[in-house]
């Protein structure tokens, strides 16, 4: 865990200046190395008679937006976590909503698998970094600042936490053991035999462990306010069920609920800044698991909605839990505002890769506000078509509704249009196909390789620009 | 089939076609002709679940009292949505419907529509272009098709208060049927008619139209150095061919607008060979080629007021002795070098090439390639859209507008800078695949690196250009997905007056 503090003077020790302050420009002028560009991201850590001092580049003031900011605390973090230096005082001589990001963009990366998954530290990998110290004129306008920030990276650890949780941890009943601990939200189960979630039933059926809806309440909002709804996907494992997935990489299915850890991640935020909203978390929870009592390829189950589907795959199990995630939240809460995201399909990774998650959606301002949200926050999307113009992929023969087709066709769009087809008519919503952003391979400036808590933040950003914002 | 355009009566045999509004309610035609017969139409409609719907039908058989063989109810929907679009669509219905029926003759009597935009005389004109467009047939190569298979109609009659107005009205959208056809042509030859040469020797038949047509082969294209295109046709038999298409109906003084096409008249995969199954497909694989050459004949028809050059590159894709290797490293025109990881990506080196060389050599107003580039965009869209590209926000809302317009919709992808370093490569400047994830947008990252700062779009029409069932004016087989979407986008927007 990384402690942030805050001063208003420098202390003996570790400290990072900006490149262009006279104490930087003094040091670069003696230092041998023969040039350093001032620019973001770039820095020089000189070893001097007073300690270490780290060289920040910021570039020219104006291109300091809280994006870039955020990368270079990133970037300072990952360079020197693993240096020696336990303490770093930061001197930037920056305002306090810089600063602020540039603390948020270090507590983003200083994220790492919980300990316990180890018996023994990997000696390549020990952080000595544990404290960093904001050294300013105004330390209480800073902190003031800050902690907020702090609390919202609190939010995106801990869907990385459940995440990068191995699937014998994080079964269904440890995911909900782990939504209790969330402050301030109430939780309550939903079950599926009960509230008549046969789809989410129908995928939980070959595991052991019983599928449940969890709802995360946060009532910041008047009494009378129809509540925003986030509905996650959270298989805690997909092995594909009886239609099993080939072995090479399956071990990355353990994080197939990023989308319920995603929102998870949003109700604890909302709670912790105490939005004035109300807000339900959805979150459909359920192992598929191939098994003597597991759903079949040819099964047809009659959901929520009433609406029948012939299941022809049962690898295309995380529409099925979402049809009536959807269609249980959007008719118990009739919601203002409904949004889901999900690790939902390969064909969405096929067509946008790992640099943006696909939006459907058939309402243009919302498409607009996510995406300028997106864009705010680095977590971009693209808006595909949802249309009806795929309807006969998802016709079946036997019921209402098929969950896919065998046919070659892009199926990011028919999972989407199928969620639609849950739907009542006129509801505001949204669906976010994260496949290819819940993880990431290498590491990027705000988070090292493995999860990325992809959709935390994108939604903070939204609820705030839609909700909060004053007129 | 030939369309004609008519006084009302004058003309009794074979079938009449009439509207009828969504709620039953009758055009003035179709009134008419129910009197006429006793109330045929009335008691028939009320005998069947006939509402007027778009595009549904009902069939009656030797009506009493008339001269038609037969009549066929036509719905046409609420007036107010009667737009060019849709009775175009109207025009397909009626094809597929009575194409093969033993009528020779049908009759479509187009009545005023109250509440419709749409003029009389464009409903008939846009009724004959879809019927046009849906009457397509490729059946050269059948030679024992049974008489009962074959089409029985050779004459459409559009009956309209004023024919003349129809006909200048259907002028324009004939140059654009023309154009489709040759394009559908040239999509439905098999590789061993449709080759490097022959493609271009069709498109030298252009010049009977008024356009200026260049041939460049390998001689030429080596001495000017376009590497990358020469390596993909290296492990053929039959030459590589570069072509040029110049329509000059414009000021002199005004850059041209510039169409390039992708033209692999075969594509096997090369050495990284495809799988067997479906390969017949590849004999498509020019398909963007195809569109510009028909795009060019149908702007040269109308005498477009535009200057346009088409520009497409040749080459069929073999495995040989001689063939290019994975890991070979081409230098392209441009001078950039790029490795060739996989032998079956091989459209984008075509038209690297060929884009460097259209805006070096015409510095246009702006380049729109079509290529049927990448299976990952039918990943991405399926057979409904074609996946858009570009570099400039305007000409992208502009396709995308052409396209709802004309039913040949574009849905645009992402550029961004992040996608780049998937083609990064060891040793050359570029490697030409980029990995599964983001396949489509990858090989337009790759093109990207080949403009300059001109105005750019790329169509991949991978999921468009083969239709593996009917359209409501589209036959199943070659679509032209194209030619009447850049047509669109050239009378909006660039043409001179």
């Amino acid at each position: 865990m990384l402690t942030i503090t805050y001063s208003r003077r420098a202390g003996p020790g570790a400290l990072a200046i900006a490149a262009g302050s006279p104490a930087a420009q003094a040091l670069l002028a003696q230092s041998d190395q023969p040039v350093f560009r001032d620019e973001p991201e770039q820095l020089l850590p000189i070893l001097t008679p007073d300690g270490w001092r780290i060289v920040v580049g910021l570039g020219a003031p104006g291109g300091l937006s809280a994006s870039v900011l955020r990368r270079i605390g990133g970037m300072l973090f990952a360079r020197l976590a693993g240096g020696g230096i336990a303490h770093l005082q930061v001197d930037l001589a920056l305002p306090s909503a810089q600063i602020a990001q540039l603390a948020y963009g270090m507590r983003l990366r200083a994220w790492r698998p919980a300990a316990r998954y180890r018996q023994k530290a990997d000696p390549e990998k020990i952080w000595h970094l544990n404290r960093v110290t904001l050294v300013c004129s105004t330390p209480k306008a800073v902190e003031a600042c800050t902690v907020p920030l702090l609390q919202l990276a609190s939010a995106v650890h801990l869907a990385r936490d459940l995440a990068v949780a191995p699937a014998n941890y994080l079964t269904p009943p440890a995911f909900v053991a782990a939504l209790r601990d969330i402050e301030g939200v109430a939780l309550e189960l939903v079950d599926p035999a009960r509230a008549g979630l046969a789809l989410l039933q129908a995928v939980g059926q070959g595991s052991q462990y019983k599928p449940t809806l969890a709802l995360l309440h946060w009532r910041g909002g008047a009494h009378q306010d129809a509540p925003v709804v986030l509905v996650g996907k959270g298989i805690t494992f997909d092995t594909g069920g009886i239609d099993i997935k080939p072995r090479l990489n399956m071990h990355a299915m353990k994080g197939d609920m990023s989308g319920a850890a995603a929102v998870a991640g949003a109700l604890q935020a909302l709670a912790a800044r105490r939005a004035p909203i109300n807000a339900v978390g959805v979150l459909a929870i359920a192992e598929n698991m191939p098994s003597g009592r597991a759903l079949r390829p040819g099964d047809v189950i009659q959901g929520h909605a009433g609406l029948s589907v012939e299941v022809i795959d049962t690898d295309a199990e995380g529409r099925l839990v979402l049809a009536d995630a959807l269609s249980y939240a959007a008719r118990r809460f009739h919601p203002s505002l409904m949004i889901d995201l999900a690790t939902l399909t390969g064909a969405v990774e096929v067509t946008l890769g790992h640099h943006r998650a696909g939006l459907f959606t058939a309402d243009d301002g919302l498409a607009a506000s996510l995406v300028a949200a997106g864009e705010a926050e680095e977590e971009k999307l693209w808006r595909l078509p949802l249309t009806d113009r795929y309807d006969q992929a998802i016709a079946s023969d036997v019921a209402d509704l098929r969950n896919c087709t065998w046919e070659r066709g892009p199926d990011a769009l028919h999972a989407a249009r199928f969620l639609q087809r849950f739907l009542p008519e006129g509801l505001a919503w949204a669906h976010l196909d994260i496949a290819g952003m819940s993880e990431t391979d290498e590491d990027v400036p705000l988070g090292a390789a493995g999860p990325t808590g992809f959709g935390v933040r994108l939604l903070d950003r939204l609820l705030r620009d839609l909700f909060e914002t004053a007129p | 089939m030939k369309i004609s355009f008519a006084k009302p009566d004058s003309d009794l045999e074979g079938a009449l076609v009439l509207t009828v509004l969504e709620g039953r309610l009758l055009t003035a035609t179709t009134r008419t002709v129910d009197s006429n017969s006793g109330g045929t139409v009335t008691r028939a409609i009320a005998a069947s679940r006939f509402e007027g719907k778009k595009d549904q039908t009902l069939l009656i058989l030797a009506p009493a009292g008339l001269a038609y063989a037969k009549l066929l109810l036509l719905g046409v929907g609420p007036a107010k949505a009667l737009d060019a679009k849709l009775a175009q669509g109207l025009g397909g219905t009626v094809v597929s419907q009575l194409l093969t029926s033993n009528d020779a003759t049908v009759t479509v009597a187009i009545d005023s529509i109250d509440g419709s935009a749409l003029t009389p005389a464009d409903f008939a004109a846009n009724l004959g272009f879809g019927a046009k467009l849906r009457a397509y047939r490729f059946d050269r190569y059948r030679t024992k098709e049974k008489p009962e298979d074959k089409p029985s109609l050779k004459k459409l009659v559009l009956s309209v208060a004023e024919p003349g107005a129809a006909k200048k009205s259907f002028a324009p959208l004939a140059a654009i049927a023309e154009g489709v056809y040759l394009t559908r042509d040239l999509v439905s030859e098999p590789a061993n008619v449709i080759y490097p040469e022959s493609l271009a020797g069709r498109a030298q038949a252009l010049t009977e139209h008024g356009i200026e047509v260049e041939r460049l082969g390998e001689k030429h294209m080596r001495k000017l150095g376009m590497g990358a295109l020469l390596g993909v046709g290296q492990g053929s038999e039959r030459e590589s061919q570069l072509v040029v298409m110049r329509w000059n109906g414009g000021h002199a003084d005004k850059p041209p607008l510039a169409f390039i096409g992708k033209g692999v008249t075969f594509d096997s995969g090369g050495i990284s060979i495809k799988p067997a199954g479906g390969m017949e497909d590849m004999k498509w694989d020019m398909g963007g080629a195809a569109v510009v050459i028909g795009l060019m004949r149908a702007l040269a028809l109308r005498k477009a007021p535009v200057n346009v050059v088409g520009v497409i590159g040749l080459v069929e894709n073999m495995p040989s002795g001689s063939a290019q290797r994975p890991g070979d490293v081409v230098t392209t025109l441009s001078g950039q070098t790029v490795e060739v990881i996989n032998t079956d990506a091989e459209g984008r080196l075509v038209l690297a090439d060929v884009l460097w060389y259209t805006q070096d050599r015409f510095k246009p107003e702006f380049m729109i390639d079509l290529a049927t580039l990448t299976g990952a965009v039918i990943i991405a869209l399926g057979d409904q859209f074609a996946g858009l590209f570009s570099n400039d926000d305007t000409l992208s809302e502009r396709l995308t507008a052409a396209g709802l317009a004309v039913g040949e919709p574009v849905w645009r992808l992402p550029l961004d800078d992040g996608y780049d370093k998937q083609i990064k490569s060891e040793i050359a400047d570029m490697m030409n695949v980029g990995g599964r994830e983001a396949g489509s947008i990858t090989a337009a990252m790759f093109l990207k690196r080949f403009v300059k700062d001109c105005k750019w779009a790329h169509l991949d029409i991978a999921g468009v250009t083969w239709s593996k069932k009917d359209g409501s004016v589209t036959p199943k087989g070659a679509t032209a997905f194209g030619v009447r979407l850049l047509e669109r986008l050239v009378t909006d927007h660039y043409q001179a007056g």
